[in-house]
């Protein structure tokens, strides 16, 4: 007990280095559970990793806390440590301080910083202005088999005012699949999302574009998957990149040589914000 | 480096959700290894693996299929198995060929490859996650410790054998050495019961600094991935261009594993959509990143020496990108028409 840090740092004794790495690893855990206790861990992660992410923070918070309680107190553990060999168990190579400021400010200032959400700039570069080519989708297209217009009615729910509801995905994505685009192409659709400017071939400022985040596992590997939105006139005032909800006829024309979801629209309202962005690995 | 308001938001989004996605799997990793190290007899491994050197490095290829762990969690788990005197080459083929030769992972792959035949991805990830894996563990075992080793583990390693060569003394029958020439203030009564308790908080401190070791190198591997991926898009443009080249996309989709560093059980998911890639290009990205990507070169960097860290990443590269051109060219299109 009386041993004093040699390794990286030399005047704290092991029950400070203990005390501090246990503030490090419960600094982890309060941020994990309060991420999954106030709901916004689903902006950060897939569901799947969600009760994952859960049971680690409750996993961290116990460790900390074992640690911390049980600081003072003596361990032996069992085994033989020679003369003069020091005792690793809990010795570091870095300065138990240097850990804690290295474990707790990156996540400290990322907790402060954040809001849930990518900017606009790096919307772009993750793909909100791209186009996804017919090619690019085998995996995806064989995910959706090519449905009939009559199943395509019998799997989605329809408006009162008779469009048919999608998720964007399935309109994003029929552009990657001919027979898809055959069975969606003139259809009444419904589909919701979030709106901003149209930056590409918009020469009349008729066009708006529509996206949402694909995330497989968590948002920093998630993708923008855009549709154009094609008002016909000066699309009305809505919230600059918020929620609405579309509805009208699907096409997919060829515009400078690359095939594009276009939703004609004939109607758009803002819509609420859901609880998640469901576009997950389905 | 300067960051306006922006770009800190996208840094903190994509910084805390890698951590949230990775900080269990260190914890289950870290705690694995707390325990191993306080409950662990050393030279259990020894007596669990072949005798003849070759084997056992065979055989720890393959031990991934019985413990199934990532990337993440392994290096601590590694570390302690070298501790208690896993042989090197050994440790080093487990931990390069878990996350990739393991069931969790062959399930997400053959998932995510649904349509682009996914019995032939899957089969070919293990196959030359194993390979590479043995590879490196046989040449490794025939290398001096220190010029693989941290210098603080090896020095640990050489003391603890040191002590026992000294000691030579028989294991007790609770099936671990107790100290009869303790020169620590510990407490050497033969009750279990107030053992059990002491070692069970010794295991818990060691399963704790385990992870905050882990964890420094995890967040500085975080950190420079979240900055990279928040810029990643212009080097997608420069990706597309080189996909339909076949020397150089299996060289810019390892290059892109690196970088985004993404977990060997979801990866595929993501390799999947890179369909501009051959298929040579996407097994190079799903075995070179479990192996190397930038997080695990900071995690590495807790058990292995920088410049057999870097030899390896080399190496490894290397052999990929040639079984990767070399299958294009010759059995591509058997494959994948």
């Amino acid at each position: 007990m009386g041993n004093m840090v040699r390794k990286g740092g030399a005047t704290l004794s092991p029950v400070i280095r203990r005390i501090l790495f246990s503030l490090a690893v419960l600094l982890w855990a309060a941020v994990i559970l309060y991420f999954y206790q106030s709901g916004r861990i689903v902006k950060y992660l897939a569901p799947d990793f969600r009760p994952i992410a859960m049971a680690g923070g409750l996993g961290l918070a116990v460790l900390g806390l074992f640690n911390l309680l049980t600081a003072f107190r003596e361990a032996d553990c069992g085994h033989d440590h020679g003369e003069g060999e020091e005792h690793d168990h809990e010795g570091g190579d870095m300065s138990p301080l240097a850990s804690l400021i290295l474990m707790t400010l990156p996540v400290g200032f990322s907790a402060a910083w954040t809001k849930d959400g990518f900017s606009q700039a790096t919307l772009a570069r993750k793909g909100l202005y791209e186009d996804v080519q017919p090619s690019e989708t085998p995996f995806l297209a064989s995910a959706f088999p090519a449905p009939t217009r009559e199943e395509i009615e019998n799997t989605h729910s329809k408006t009162a005012d008779g469009y048919l509801q999608f998720s964007l995905m399935e309109l994003f994505f029929a552009t990657g699949d001919r027979e898809l685009q055959d069975v969606i192409g003139g259809l009444p659709i419904e589909t919701e999302g979030r709106i901003v400017e149209e930056k590409n071939d918009n020469p009349n400022g008729t066009r708006m574009r529509l996206y949402r985040m694909f995330m497989t596992c968590c948002v920093a590997d998630s993708r923008a998957i855009p549709i154009i939105l094609e008002f016909g006139k000066e699309p009305p005032l809505l919230p600059d990149n918020g929620w609405v909800k579309v509805a009208g006829t699907m096409t997919f024309p060829e515009e400078n040589g690359t095939l594009k979801a276009v939703l004609e629209v004939t109607r758009a309202t803002a819509a609420e914000v859901p609880p998640e962005e469901k576009f997950l690995r389905r | 480096m300067q960051m306006n308001a922006d770009a800190r938001q996208d840094f903190a989004l994509a910084f805390l959700s890698i951590l949230f996605e990775g900080a269990p799997f260190i914890l289950l990793g870290t705690l694995i290894s707390g325990f191993i190290d306080i409950y662990l007899p050393a030279g259990t491994m020894d007596r669990f693996l072949p005798k003849n050197r070759n084997l056992a490095v065979l055989v720890s290829g393959l031990l991934g299929a019985v413990f199934p762990v990532c990337e993440c969690a392994i290096v601590p788990v590694i570390r302690r198995l070298v501790g208690k005197g896993l042989p090197l080459g050994c440790a080093l083929a487990y931990m390069l060929a878990a996350p990739i030769v393991n069931p969790i992972t062959a399930l997400s792959t053959w998932k995510a490859f649904q349509g682009q035949a996914p019995w032939a991805m899957t089969g070919g990830r293990m196959l030359l996650g194993y390979l590479i894996a043995v590879g490196v563990g046989l040449i490794v075992s025939r290398i001096a410790m220190r010029r693989v080793l941290r210098k603080s583990l090896a020095d640990s390693i050489e003391n603890k054998s040191h002590e026992s060569h000294k000691t030579d003394e028989p294991p007790s029958c609770c099936g671990h050495d107790h100290p009869h020439d303790h020169h620590h203030d510990h407490d050497h009564s033969h009750s279990h019961e107030k053992a059990d308790d002491s070692r069970l908080i010794a295991a818990m401190r060691s399963a704790q600094k385990d992870f905050v070791d882990v964890g420094v190198y995890f967040t500085i591997g975080v950190a420079i991935t979240a900055l990279f991926n928040t810029g990643i898009a212009p080097g997608a443009i420069w990706l597309d261009s080189l996909a339909g080249n076949p020397a150089a996309a299996p060289a810019a989709l390892m290059a892109l594993a690196f970088i985004l560093s993404l977990c060997s059980t979801s990866d595929a998911f993501i390799a999947a959509t890179l369909a501009k890639f051959t298929w040579s290009a996407k097994l190079a990205f799903l075995v070179f990143g479990p192996m190397l990507d930038v997080k695990l070169i900071f995690l590495y960097q807790s058990v292995l020496r920088r410049k057999f860290i870097l030899v390896m990443a080399l190496s490894v590269f290397a052999f990929i990108w040639v079984v990767a051109v070399a299958w294009e060219t010759w059995f591509g299109k058997v494959v994948l028409p």
